[in-house]
């Protein structure tokens, strides 16, 4: 098999979905400074906002639970706390209480008190931001990286948005693709 | 004062086995099998088969970090993170680069598995054999020095480790790439057969495409299960389904009831007796109580990989040897080669909507080389293969930047809508007396040894082949109607292909070799050298077939030696 499928699938299952930055840091070659692990801390609420942002960016659907069921509002934090350098841990946890700064400034109330409908026109400007940005490293950008990754290998995101087999026991390569049937959610 | 009279008794076997990867297994299943007592030294932990691929059935979700690493793994390992195959499933086999530190003159990615089985547990399982164009290339031209055998000299022992083995393919009459003993091939997919047949048409078979020759078994064989098609192979198999010291050769070894297996157990240097001429045996620090003790035989087989091997000998140095035993040639240590990489093409194959796949084949398509060979001249020597396959993954190009919400969740869910092939070359490197390793004595080892020092890098030759290994597999993937082609190289530093190779080359000539053609140390004729180190020039196949078949060969030649009292 091709030494880099192994790297890039993970990659080519995300849709090319995860930014440079976070390629970089969870995929390639970096060495980071000593003790940099728990660099910030997120409190509960932060927790809650992180799982309904996450919510956000990969909702729940007539087929399949989204990112908050998934257990992202745990699994974001702690890859950020294990897993990103000290100045992406910053620039995250900023970002984090800057997104609910936002809202308070935009709508009196903070992030977990707004609606669906509020919610996503508060992630989409961070969106558009972040184009401006031309993706520059920001909260928005982890976050949606980390959504992604996590939903995806993430039982509900394996096995009811996408189809998974533990021991699939034999190999076609010409199977018959029915409209609309679900991606393998492992390569 | 009690003297223990049975130590050295105890301590005494027909013969050592320096090592339990890939060739180590093999010495020491051959070894036994012919009757002889053996002990095997290996300087990692133990992992016993099925009960500690403590991987193997997770589901992704059982992994914490999504598979990704933390920074404390990232710390400890930095050498290891630097490719792919460092990865949280597999994190516990890749060597902890602070504990065993070595010094890089220029880059090189030294990836070791210091365990039971040692890479044999993650390799890539793609088993390809030498042929004569290859054994004859160095006397052809003039790079590295000629080997000693030719391809009717390992032509059975191929067809032996195959067998054993279980090497799945597709039999093609193709001279440069020799045909083996095969099972069953796995399938090319509809956008690998079309690619086939078109690259196989436009260039009039001067080219072929093949499925991968692959240790993985298709139907059972050896009482080992076949392949249940999950690609997570490195993880160690819990049907035996692909060939590891742990699934096949220790086995095997085992049955004789005549192995000892002794981990934790590094070997610092062979020891010399220079009254016999001979080696009696090693000496082992162990790895867990720094405790250091010797260990005696008859015959001493040295299979601790490439450079793991070059260390020792390099650092056996006596009044008879001051420059390493061996080496009297002054070859030790040098002409360090490895495949050099992480180039070629890739591109979209429209057509294709109304198929997908079932299953996940840990195995891809094989280009053999096709430079250099009959008409085709190139402006460089020697030349490359083609790793590579299609798939259909779950890029959707047309997903808007940064997309979010429903309807980006429910493309993501579906597979994209055209699948893509891609073509990776993997290069032959020549064989350079400047590439080379050395004894660094001023850094130390967890356990006080002195390091080993590389100095490596691709020259001209190589740089020249990875244009052609780019355009020829985009040529090549436009001839086969592939859209959107693109060419890559990702860089490349000695090391990365994990192909290292050479530093103690056979030879007929003991002025320019250290072993005979037998595998067989000139100077000291009970000590055998069969992983990498031994060869003479790396050709662009998969070399680890040829360790195989190489032990097998040697381990006869040195239990017959052994019975008519040569050695």
């Amino acid at each position: 098999m091709d030494r880099r499928q192994a790297l890039k699938n993970v990659a080519f299952l995300m849709g090319g979905a995860i930014s440079a930055t976070t390629f970089g840091i969870l995929f390639e070659s970096f060495t980071p400074a000593d003790n940099e692990r728990n660099h910030v801390s997120f409190s509960a609420s932060e927790e809650e906002i992180l799982a309904e942002f996450a919510d956000i960016i990969i909702p729940t659907s007539a087929s399949s639970a989204g990112a908050k069921a998934a257990g992202l509002g745990t699994f974001i934090p702690m890859m950020i706390r294990e897993c990103y350098p000290a100045n992406m841990q910053d620039i995250f946890a900023k970002g984090l209480i800057e997104m609910d700064d936002k809202c308070i400034k935009e709508y009196n109330k903070n992030f977990l008190s707004l609606s669906v409908a509020e919610r996503q026109k508060v992630v989409t400007d961070l969106k558009d931001q972040c184009i401006a940005d031309k993706k520059a490293p920001s909260f928005f950008l982890i976050a949606r990286d980390l959504t992604i990754l996590g939903y995806y290998s993430s039982e509900i995101g394996c096995t009811q948005a996408r189809e998974y087999l533990l021991i699939p026991g034999r190999y076609d390569g010409s199977a018959e693709y029915k409209p609309g049937q679900k991606a393998w959610a492992t390569n | 004062m009690n003297i223990n009279t049975n130590l050295k008794e105890q301590n005494t076997y027909d013969a050592i086995v320096v090592g339990s990867g890939i060739s180590g297994g093999w010495a020491a299943k051959e070894l036994t099998e012919k009757g002889l007592r053996v002990l095997m030294l290996e300087r990692g932990m133990n992992i016993e088969h099925i009960k500690d691929y403590d991987s193997a059935m997770k589901n992704p979700w059982d992994f914490q970090h999504a598979g990704k690493m933390t920074e404390e793994q990232k710390r400890t390992h930095p050498v290891q993170i630097r490719d792919y195959p460092y990865n949280e499933p597999t994190e516990k086999w890749w060597v902890n680069d602070l504990e065993c530190p070595y010094t890089e003159d220029k880059r090189f990615d030294w990836y070791r598995g210091f365990h039971v089985g040692g890479k044999s547990l993650m390799w890539g399982r793609q088993s390809y054999r030498f042929s004569d164009h290859n054994f004859e290339d160095n006397a052809k031209d003039g790079h590295g020095n000629d080997w000693p055998i030719r391809y009717k000299d390992i032509s059975p022992w191929y067809d032996y480790a195959e067998k054993f083995v279980g090497i799945s393919g597709q039999a093609e009459n193709w001279p440069l790439l020799p045909d083996g003993e095969f099972l069953p091939p796995m399938d090319l997919n509809c956008v690998e057969k079309s690619v086939k047949e078109r690259i196989e048409k436009h260039y009039n078979r001067s080219r072929i495409l093949t499925i991968g020759r692959t240790a993985n078994l298709t139907v059972p064989h050896n009482g080992r299960g076949s392949c249940q098609y999950r690609n997570l192979c490195s993880r160690g198999c819990p049907f035996g389904a692909y060939f590891s010291t742990q699934s096949s050769t220790l086995p095997a070894a085992m049955a004789t009831k005549k192995l000892t297996v002794r981990p934790y157990s590094i070997v610092n240097h062979i020891i010399y007796d220079k009254d016999t001429k001979k080696a009696k045996g090693v000496m082992v620090i162990d790895a867990e109580t720094n405790e250091t003790m010797e260990f005696y035989a008859k015959i001493v087989f040295v299979n601790g990989s490439t450079l793991g091997s070059t260390f020792i000998l390099l650092n056996s140095t006596s009044d008879a040897h001051p420059e390493g035993m061996g080496n009297a040639s002054g070859q030790l240590g040098h002409n360090l080669m490895d495949h050099h990489f992480r180039c070629g093409a890739e591109g979209t194959a429209e057509g294709f909507e109304d198929k997908y796949t079932y299953g996940r084949r840990a195995n891809g398509i094989y280009i053999p080389r096709y430079q250099n060979v009959g008409n085709d001249k190139r402006d460089y020597l020697r030349g490359f293969g083609y790793q590579g396959g299609a798939s259909r993954g779950s890029w959707h190009k047309e997903v808007a930047e940064l997309a979010f919400g429903d309807n980006f969740k429910q493309t993501m869910s579906l597979p994209a809508d055209s699948w893509s092939m891609g073509l990776g070359g993997f290069g032959e490197m020549l064989p350079y007396y400047e590439n080379k390793v050395y004894i660094d004595h001023t850094k130390k080892d967890k356990w006080g040894q002195p390091v080993l020092a590389i100095d490596c890098e691709t020259k001209d030759n190589e740089a020249k082949m990875r244009e052609d290994m780019m355009y020829d597999a985009a040529e090549m993937l436009e001839a086969s109607g592939i859209k959107n082609v693109k060419t890559y190289d990702n860089d490349y530093y000695p090391g990365m292909a994990i192909h290292e190779m050479g530093t103690a080359r056979m030879g007929n000539d003991p002025k320019t070799s250290v072993l005979n053609k037998w595998n067989q140390m000139h100077e000291v004729n009970n000590v055998f050298v069969t992983d990498g180190s031994c060869m003479p020039s790396i050709a662009c196949q998969n070399p680890s077939l040829t360790f195989m078949a190489l032990t097998a060969r040697a381990c006869d030649y040195a239990v017959k030696e052994l019975k008519k009292g040569n050695i």
